[in-house]
C-alpha cells in the first residue's frame, strides 16, 4: 500500500501538468475572440440593468431606466447636479404662474427639433403630458396635482393645477415628465385621449425606440443583455461627443470591475465598497462621486399592542441615542455616506450637515440609559428587528442590522434579529405589522414634499403613528411656501416634531460612487434620478 | 410500443398538471403580496392604481379560480402576461431560452464528447495516471461551488491572462445576427457572419466551461463504473477467448452494455443544466431563463413562475421518455420484455 500512494503521488505531479497543459489549450481556443478595440466613437458603460421593465415615459418605474431616458428626452425645466432645491429652463424658456398659481404658462425655446428632424411643439407638450395623465400606470400618480394642458400657441402651453399650495415645479423635472413626439408616438399606436389606459399601443415601440430631443436617441433594448442609444443628429444643445453609447448589462460586480480593467467598458456602476477600496489609488481609474439623495433607514412602531416597550416615546428615543452612527459610515460605508437628521434628505428641504449637529440624535449612552429609566424600562427591553435578506448601496441589511444588535446591547436592549424575504418584508411593513425595520428609500423626484408628506401619511401609518393636525399643518404650510429661507424654516420645524417622536432613525444616506476609465471625462453625477449628465461625458482630450 | 407510448404520454398530462398544482400553491402561500414586488411606494399606496393592478392580473380572484385560469390559458397555448415584464410569458420564455439552450446544450456536449472517452479509458486503463486525472477532474468538477468555479475562470481567462472574452453573449462591437432561432451560433452561421459566430463561440467557452464542469465529473465516474462492470462480464473474456482485438472488444461489446446508465444520467444531466444555469448566467451576465425564473421567483410573478414550471416540467418528462426509448436501441431485451 505505500508503495502505491507514492505511485498515486508521483503520477498527480504529471497530472497537474496535463492539466495545465489542458488549460493552455483552452486559453488558445478562447484567443481567437478579436482584441476588444476601444473606440472612442462609442462610450461603454456596464450596469446592472436586470430590475428594467419599459422605458415607456408614462410606465416607467424602476431604479436603473432613467439612466437611459435622461439622455433620450428632455423635461420642460431640468435640475443641475447638487442644486436640487430649484430647477432651471430646458425645453421652456421661461414660465409664470397665472390666475393665483392655477395655471402656469411655459413658454418653450423655438430651436428644438426631435432626433427625427421635425420641430417640438406645444402639441408635443400637451400630448406628452395627457398621455402620462390618460395611461395612468404608475408614474400617473406623480402628476396627481396636474389638472390638464392646453395649448395657447405653437411655443406656449399652460399647465392647469388643481391644488396650488401644492409644490409641483421640481416634479416636472423628474423621468416621467419627458416631453416626446406626438407624431412619432401616434404613428406607433400612441393615445393621448382619455382611455389611453387600454387603447394606448405606443409602450412595445417606446421600449426600443425614444422619441425625445435628448442627446442620445435609443435604437434597441435587448432585455438583460443591453441597451444602445444613437447620437442624436438634431440636438439643440449643440455637437453630441460619442457616436454610440451601450450601457451593457453586467450583473456581477466583480464581472463589472474585471470589465472596466480590461478596458471593455467605460464606467462601473455598480462596484462594492472593498471593489472601490481597491481602486482609490489606482492610476488608471478614476472614482465620480455624487451624493445621493436615498437613505437607508430604521422604524420604531409607537403601538404597544406591537410592542409594549416600543410604545413608550423614552424607549424609542432611547434606540436612537444608543447607535453608533459614525461607526456605521466609517466601516460599512467606508466613510462615504452622510446623515440627514430625519426624513429629509441632505440637500433638500433646508436639511444640512449643520441642522445634524444641532438637532440630530447622536450617540449617548448616558442619555439612552436615562431615557430607559424614564420610561420604566432601566434594565432595557426586547424588540424584533425585521430586514431584507439583500444587498444595500455596497454592504447588506444583515451587517447593519448586527451592527445594531451589538450597539444597543450595550444598554441592555436585545435586538431579535428577523431576516425575510424582500416582498414578505414589504408586505409586512406596508400593514403595519412590524415593531421595527431596516428599509430603502428611493425618492421619484426631489421635491421635499414627497418625503414629507409620506412620513406623516402612509409611512406614519406603518409604524402607527396618530400624526397631530399640529405637524400636518406645518408640512402643508412648508409645501405652499414659495420663498426659500422660510420654507426650510418650516421644514426644520417639522423635522424637530419628528424627532421628538423618535419613529423614523436616519442611518445614512450614501454618497454613490462610479468608477470610470481615464478614456473619458466630464462624468457627472446626479441625484435627480437619472444618476448621470449623459450628455456631459466626453472622450478625454 | 404504440401502447407504451400512449400510456406514457397520459402519464405526462397528469404529472405536468400536478406539477403545475403544487407549484401554483406554494407560491400563493407566501405571506407575501406580489403587487408590493411590482408598484413604487407611492403607487402602493393608492387604493385605484392597487385595485387596477390586482384586476389586470386576475389577483383579485378565489386562488382556485386563478388556477383554473391558468390552464384553460395553456389549453390554448396561452401562459397568460408575465406581472413585471407586462408582455406574454411567452414571449419571454421564448427570448430567454435560446440563451440557455445554446449556453447548456455546449456544455452538455462538452461533457458527453470529453466525459464518456474520458470514463472509457479510465476504466481501461485502471490506476494509470489518466485514470487519476480523471479522478481528479470529476471531483473538482462535483464539489467546486459553481459560482466560485465561475469567478476563478473569468478572473483568471478574462481579468489575469486576458485571452477570453468578458461576460455577455456578445462583445460590443458586435450586433446579433438576425433572428431565425435565437442560437447565435446558428444564426450567424446562417446569415454567413463569420466574425460574429467567432465572437459567440468564444463568448461561449468560459461559461459553458463552468457549467459543464458538475456534469463532466457524473459523466466520467459512471461512465467508468459501468464499463468496469462490463469488462469484467463473461462475454468480454470470451471474446478476449475468440482472439479479438481488444479496441473491439471495448467498442463493440463492453461500451454499449456500460452506455444504459449514462444515457439516463446523460438525459437528466441535460435537464438540469437547462434549468439550473442561474449561478452561471449571473456571473456572465447570460441573458438567459435563469436569470428570469430567478427574477420571476423574488417577485412572485405568477404567470411567468407558472410558464417556467411547466417548460421544466416539459423538459424533464420528454428528455425523460427519449431516454427510456433509446434503451430500446441500447439494449434490445428491453423491446422484447
Amino acid at each position: 500500500m505505500p508503495g502505491l500512494r507514492t505511485i498515486a503521488r508521483e503520477k498527480s505531479g504529471r497530472s497537474a501538468l496535463r492539466m495545465l497543459v489542458g488549460g493552455l489549450v483552452v486559453a488558445a481556443f478562447a484567443a481567437m475572440a478579436p482584441a476588444q478595440a476601444q473606440d472612442k466613437q462609442v462610450l461603454v458603460l456596464g450596469v446592472d440593468i436586470s430590475d428594467a421593465r419599459n422605458f415607456d415615459p408614462a410606465r416607467m418605474a424602476d431604479y436603473s431606466s432613467p439612466i437611459t431616458n435622461g439622455a433620450v428626452y428632455d423635461s420642460l425645466v431640468t435640475q443641475k447636479p447638487g442644486a436640487y432645491e430649484d430647477v432651471v429652463p430646458s425645453l421652456a424658456t421661461g414660465w409664470e404662474r397665472l390666475d393665483d398659481g392655477q395655471r402656469i404658462r411655459f413658454t418653450l425655446r423655438d430651436d428644438v427639433k426631435f432626433w427625427d428632424g421635425s420641430p417640438l411643439t406645444a402639441e408635443d407638450v400637451k400630448f406628452s403630458l395627457d398621455r402620462l395623465l390618460n395611461v395612468k400606470d404608475q408614474p400617473a400618480v406623480y402628476a396627481q396635482n396636474l389638472e390638464k394642458t392646453e395649448v395657447v400657441d405653437e411655443h406656449t402651453v399652460d399647465l392647469y393645477i388643481k391644488n396650488p399650495a401644492e409644490p409641483i415645479m421640481i416634479n416636472l423635472a423628474a423621468p416621467a415628465f419627458a416631453i416626446y413626439s406626438r407624431a412619432m408616438t401616434e404613428a406607433q399606436g400612441g393615445v393621448s385621449t382619455p382611455g389611453a389606459e387600454q387603447e394606448d399601443k405606443a409602450t412595445q415601440w417606446l421600449n426600443q425606440n425614444s422619441a425625445g430631443t435628448g442627446p442620445y436617441h435609443m435604437v434597441q433594448w435587448e432585455r438583460n443583455a443591453q441597451i444602445m442609444l444613437q447620437k442624436n443628429p438634431h440636438y439643440w444643445g449643440g455637437e453630441v461627443p460619442f457616436e454610440r453609447v451601450v450601457i451593457r448589462h453586467i450583473g456581477d460586480s466583480a464581472a463589472q470591475l474585471l470589465a472596466l480593467e480590461n478596458g471593455d467598458i467605460d464606467a462601473a456602476f455598480n462596484l462594492t465598497t472593498e471593489q472601490l477600496a481597491t481602486l482609490e489609488d489606482s492610476a488608471d481609474i478614476d472614482i465620480a462621486r455624487g451624493l445621493s439623495l436615498d437613505y437607508v433607514y430604521m422604524t420604531l412602531t409607537s403601538s404597544p399592542e406591537l410592542n409594549e416597550a416600543l410604545g413608550k416615546t423614552e424607549n424609542r428615543l432611547a434606540v436612537a441615542h444608543a447607535i453608533d452612527y459614525d461607526g456605521i459610515i466609517e466601516h460599512l460605508m467606508g466613510g462615504n455616506a452622510v446623515r440627514p437628521v430625519n426624513f429629509l434628505p441632505i440637500g433638500v428641504g433646508g436639511s444640512t450637515e449643520e441642522l445634524l449637529e444641532r438637532i440630530g440624535y447622536r450617540e449617548d449612552l448616558d442619555k439612552s440609559r436615562e431615557l430607559l429609566a424614564a420610561a420604566g424600562n432601566p434594565d432595557g427591553f426586547s424588540f424584533q428587528l425585521s430586514y431584507a435578506n439583500a444587498a444595500i448601496v455596497g454592504t447588506s441589511y444583515q451587517l447593519l442590522a448586527q451592527k445594531i444588535q451589538s450597539d444597543l446591547a450595550r444598554v441592555g436592549i436585545t435586538v431579535e434579529l428577523n431576516p425575510m424575504d424582500q416582498v414578505q418584508l414589504r408586505t409586512q411593513y406596508t400593514g403595519g405589522e412590524t415593531q421595527s425595520v431596516i428599509t430603502f428609500w428611493n425618492p421619484p423626484s426631489p421635491e421635499p414634499q414627497l418625503w414629507a408628506s409620506a412620513s406623516i401619511e402612509r409611512v406614519a401609518k406603518r409604524v402607527r403613528w396618530e400624526v397631530p393636525q399640529e405637524v400636518k399643518d406645518v408640512v402643508a404650510a412648508a409645501g405652499a411656501e414659495p420663498e426659500p429661507a422660510k420654507r426650510a424654516e418650516l421644514y426644520t420645524e417639522y423635522t424637530e416634531m419628528l424627532q421628538a417622536q423618535g419613529n423614523y432613525i436616519l442611518l445614512f444616506q450614501p454618497i454613490y460612487r462610479i468608477a470610470t476609465s481615464q478614456a473619458i471625462e466630464d462624468f457627472n453625477l446626479t441625484a435627480a434620478g437619472w444618476q448621470v449628465q449623459m450628455g456631459d461625458i466626453k472622450p478625454s482630450q | 410500443m404504440i401502447r407504451y407510448l400512449i400510456t406514457r404520454l397520459a402519464s405526462m398530462v397528469v404529472m405536468i398538471v400536478l406539477a403545475t398544482l403544487v407549484v401554483f400553491l406554494i407560491s400563493h402561500l407566501v405571506p407575501a403580496d406580489p403587487i408590493l414586488a411590482q408598484l413604487g411606494d407611492m403607487q402602493a399606496a393608492n387604493p385605484a392604481m392597487v385595485a387596477a393592478y390586482r384586476a389586470r392580473w386576475g389577483l383579485d380572484l378565489p386562488v382556485w379560480q386563478q388556477y383554473l385560469i391558468f390552464l384553460e390559458g395553456l389549453v390554448h397555448g396561452n401562459f397568460g402576461v408575465s406581472i413585471s415584464t407586462q408582455r406574454p410569458v411567452l414571449d419571454d420564455i421564448l427570448q430567454y431560452a435560446p440563451a440557455t439552450i445554446e449556453l447548456s446544450t455546449i456544455a452538455f456536449l462538452l461533457s458527453v464528447i470529453v466525459g464518456v472517452p474520458l470514463g472509457v479509458i479510465a476504466a481501461v486503463r485502471r490506476d494509470s495516471w489518466i485514470d487519476h486525472v480523471a479522478r481528479l477532474l470529476s471531483l473538482i468538477g462535483v464539489s467546486a461551488p459553481t459560482f466560485w468555479l465561475a469567478f476563478v475562470v473569468l478572473a483568471l481567462f478574462y481579468g489575469g491572462l486576458q485571452i477570453a472574452p468578458g461576460p455577455g453573449r456578445l462583445d460590443v462591437v458586435h450586433l446579433p445576427p438576425p433572428f431565425v432561432t435565437g442560437l447565435y451560433l446558428v444564426d450567424s452561421a446562417l446569415a454567413g457572419q463569420w466574425d460574429v459566430f467567432r465572437n459567440a463561440a468564444a463568448h461561449l467557452i468560459l461559461p459553458s466551461t463552468v457549467l459543464a464542469a458538475t456534469t463532466l465529473g457524473l459523466i466520467t465516474r459512471t461512465t467508468r463504473a459501468a464499463m468496469l462492470e462490463a469488462l469484467g462480464q463473461d462475454y468480454v473474456r470470451v471474446g478476449r477467448a475468440k482472439g479479438l482485438k481488444e479496441r473491439t472488444i471495448i467498442i463493440r461489446h463492453a461500451l454499449p452494455n456500460a452506455l444504459i446508465p449514462v444515457v439516463t444520467l446523460g438525459g437528466l444531466a441535460y435537464a438540469v443544466l437547462l434549468s439550473g444555469t442561474v449561478l452561471t448566467e449571473t456571473i456572465f451576465s447570460w441573458p438567459g431563463l435563469g436569470r428570469y425564473t430567478f427574477r420571476s421567483a423574488v417577485s412572485l410573478d405568477f404567470p411567468a413562475i407558472m410558464g417556467i414550471t411547466f417548460l421544466v416540467a416539459v423538459v424533464y418528462l420528454v428528455i425523460n421518455l427519449i431516454v427510456d426509448l433509446s434503451y430500446a436501441l441500447l439494449d434490445p431485451r428491453v423491446v422484447r420484455q
